[in-house]
């Protein structure tokens, strides 16, 4: 049961591994955490989690499903969330990252509580979508692939999301915004810091970083980062998931104890690492 | 004007909740279904399909009969999964359907999963369409408690499951072996073919995959014969086909038409037109992977085989019209950084290719082009095709070619310096 994620972490499994016999926790190949939020949103997820799962002849078909699931909950898929989905899919967490990361409506990082989508494609931009997104852009403060500082709304300049004849168009938290106008951003903005939208915020846990590094760096795809599109995602040196797994790792005194001993030891690392993820 | 838009998959759309199952039902819904599965051999309902020539409207137009005879009799369990990733720029239809009509994929996919004898059919809808997700599931609630899915289906012995998947954004999940990867929880990158889903597809068992508007029609083709269906719009290409036109038009929309209507009556006739005062420039015809098509073009007959041979393809079927305001270069690099954006990856000549053309259409945009630049990405487009494991690849240079061959002043215009300041 614990075998896939003891090799992929390089964590083993303490005195009080088996946190099955607990009762909460039976994601967790490892640990027990005495008040860890997730525990608590897996055991009230359960009874949703199971039936998803049986409705595929393979349980690993319910890998994307589960990450939309928790995504929903927690607004982005926390490593906790990506070790319960390999947990339950039954591969390892590289293979559910792997998987993850091709996808651009996954989040790996924490994003604002409006994800404000416009689309930058031929129709739109026909209809007047460059003059919208800079307007969307001067009004925010922000640019493609950022979150304004107050944390509240980040943005994005996406591909055609099938809804050309009213365009230009965008998506709010998934969904539809027709029509733009510089006036209908003006509203749609002033009603999001009102906490007057319409459109549900999405759960926040985490507070959002202010920008996506990876994006603003290199703005090209590295040769480690093949096919992924979404900076946000994994990708090759510098990955910024790939540092919350780290933070992660290192950060919690139960794995420090008996965790890879090089890491540990090495204090040079140590205070970047613990910082808030952002280098 | 009027007569030319025949509602047939759109009918009753915006004047009835189609949404809900009573009202489907006393359109006639499900009526086909339950005579296919309580009347009908699987083997009559795919000879009424092969009769009526019905050919695939997702993007390739492939003879939907005759995929389904592809699947071999090996005893193996079987798949037929509907394609509803619906992302090819410039076309909104299948994101019509699933919001308004869900109902009539059901029934169409419960009508291709009994023909093809597979009992577990699967719906893959696109990660940015949640609220046609949630419509599709409550409709999937509604006809399981109505008794259309599940076991012992209309007093027969005739098991039909259905299962509702959305993906999590990405293009090239829309090609169908990238499309049975992701559904099967992994990366949706292209698989190598063959062997063809029909031999290897979902979790290795025979599989068909067909689009949402394909299979929406096989209700109507069940009920009227394959007669109707067969005998509208040219012989090889016949049918009705929902038709997306956007762009600079009047009234952009969905336009449900006989295949043969020409180019120029969607444009004017269904579509009200270009904007006072502008002229026409071109049309995409089919999504942004097609060719753009000129003004010679406009009383082409829209149909596979027509638009193939005026030198693009029907695709997906949808229009993107451009008038005299066109910046050709601007509309190139948006496809082109769409196609490089999603590009999975997997084979360098797309992956690679791609970005650089898009970098270097950047770079001319930026007003950093140089002389010969025309030239090298109209041959490096040309070059990458043919060399991908799928269509995403190839799909770079029919637009970029198209528009360069035709408007090079404009893409002259963007260029100030000659060829040996700049290294590439």
């Amino acid at each position: 049961m614990s075998t896939m994620s003891d090799a992929a972490t390089g964590v083993h499994p303490g005195p009080d591994a088996g946190a099955a016999a607990t009762g909460t926790a039976d994601w967790s190949p490892y640990a027990r955490r005495e008040g860890n939020a997730f525990d608590e949103l897996y055991a009230r997820l359960l009874p949703q989690i199971e039936p998803l799962i049986a409705q595929y002849e393979q349980k690993r078909s319910a890998l994307i499903p589960l990450a939309h699931l928790f995504q929903e909950q927690e607004g982005f898929v926390s490593a906790d969330a990506l070790a319960a989905i390999a947990y339950l899919v039954g591969e390892t967490p590289a293979t559910v990252e792997s998987t993850i990361s091709f996808y651009t409506l996954l989040f790996r990082r924490p994003v604002g509580k409006y994800m404000l989508q416009i689309c930058r494609n031929l129709s739109c931009l026909l209809n007047g979508a460059e003059e919208i997104m800079a307007y969307a852009r001067e009004r925010l403060g922000v640019r493609h692939h950022e979150t304004t500082p107050d944390g509240l709304i980040s943005y994005e300049e996406v591909e055609c999301l099938a809804a050309c004849d009213r365009a230009p168009c965008a998506q709010v938290n998934l969904e539809f915004v027709y029509d733009l106008t510089r006036d209908k951003i003006d509203a749609m903005l002033d009603a999001m810091r009102g906490g007057s939208y319409e459109i549900a915020p999405l759960p926040q846990t985490v507070r959002p970083g202010r920008t996506w590094k990876v994006a603003q760096d290199t703005g090209l795809k590295s040769a480690g980062a093949v096919g992924v599109s979404n900076p946000n995602n994994a990708g090759g040196v510098g990955d910024a998931s790939g540092v919350v797994m780290f933070d992660l790792i290192v950060g919690r005194p139960q794995y420090e104890t008996r965790s890879n001993e090089r890491l540990v030891h090495e204090t040079s690392l140590h205070p970047e690492v613990s910082g808030n993820g952002h280098h | 004007m009027a007569d030319l838009i025949t509602p047939v998959l759109t009918k009753g759309i915006g004047e009835l909740n189609l949404r809900d199952l009573a009202v489907y039902q006393q359109q006639g819904g499900y009526e086909q279904l339950r005579r296919a599965v309580a009347e009908l051999a699987p083997k009559e309902v795919s000879d009424i399909c092969n009769g009526s020539n019905l050919r695939g409207r997702g993007g390739a137009g492939f003879p939907t009969g005759r995929k389904w005879s592809f699947l071999p009799n090996n005893g193996r369990p079987r798949y037929l999964v509907c394609n509803c990733d619906e992302a090819e720029p410039g076309t909104f239809k299948d994101h019509m359907l699933l919001e308004e009509t869900p109902h009539q994929i059901i029934e169409g996919m419960l009508i291709g999963a009994y023909a093809i004898g597979c009992d577990h059919a699967y719906i893959y809808i696109r990660g940015e369409f949640k609220r046609g997700f949630e419509i599709m599931r409550d409709a999937v609630r509604q006809a399981r408690e109505a008794g259309f899915i599940g076991e012992n289906l209309f007093g027969t012995k005739t098991k039909l499951e259905l299962t509702i998947h959305r993906g999590a954004g990405a293009y090239i999940c829309g090609e169908e072996t990238g499309l049975l990867n992701s559904l099967e929880g992994k990366r949706g990158e292209p698989r190598l073919k063959p062997p063809f889903p029909a031999v290897k597809g979902l979790y290795g068992e025979p599989t068909v995959v067909n689009n949402v508007e394909t299979l929406a029609y096989l209700p109507y083709i069940i009920r009227n014969g394959a007669e109707w269906f067969a005998k509208v719009g040219p012989e090889r290409s016949p049918g009705y086909k929902i038709v997306s036109v956007s762009g600079h038009v009047v009234k952009p929309g969905n336009y449900e038409v006989a295949l043969g209507t020409t180019i120029r009556q969607l444009i004017y006739d269904c579509a009200g037109g270009l904007r006072p005062g502008r002229t026409f420039m071109g049309v995409q015809p089919g999504g942004g992977s097609s060719a753009c098509l000129f003004e010679e073009h406009l009383d082409v007959s829209y149909d596979f085989d027509a638009v193939t041979k005026a030198g693009s393809m029907l695709g997906s079927g949808a229009m993107v019209v451009f008038d005299d305001t066109t910046d050709f270069v601007k509309a190139a690099y948006a496809l082109i950084r769409f196609f490089s954006h999603e590009s999975c990856g997997q084979c360098t000549p797309c992956r690679e290719g791609g970005n650089w053309i898009q970098r270097t259409l950047e770079r001319i945009l930026d007003g950093g082009g140089v002389d010969s630049d025309v030239d090298v990405i109209k041959s490096a487009a040309h070059q990458l095709t043919g060399l991908n494991l799928c269509a995403l690849g190839d799909s770079i240079e029919p637009f970029l070619a198209s528009v360069i061959t035709r408007y090079e002043d404009q893409f002259r215009a963007y260029i100030k310096r000659p060829a040996q300041q700049v290294a590439i």
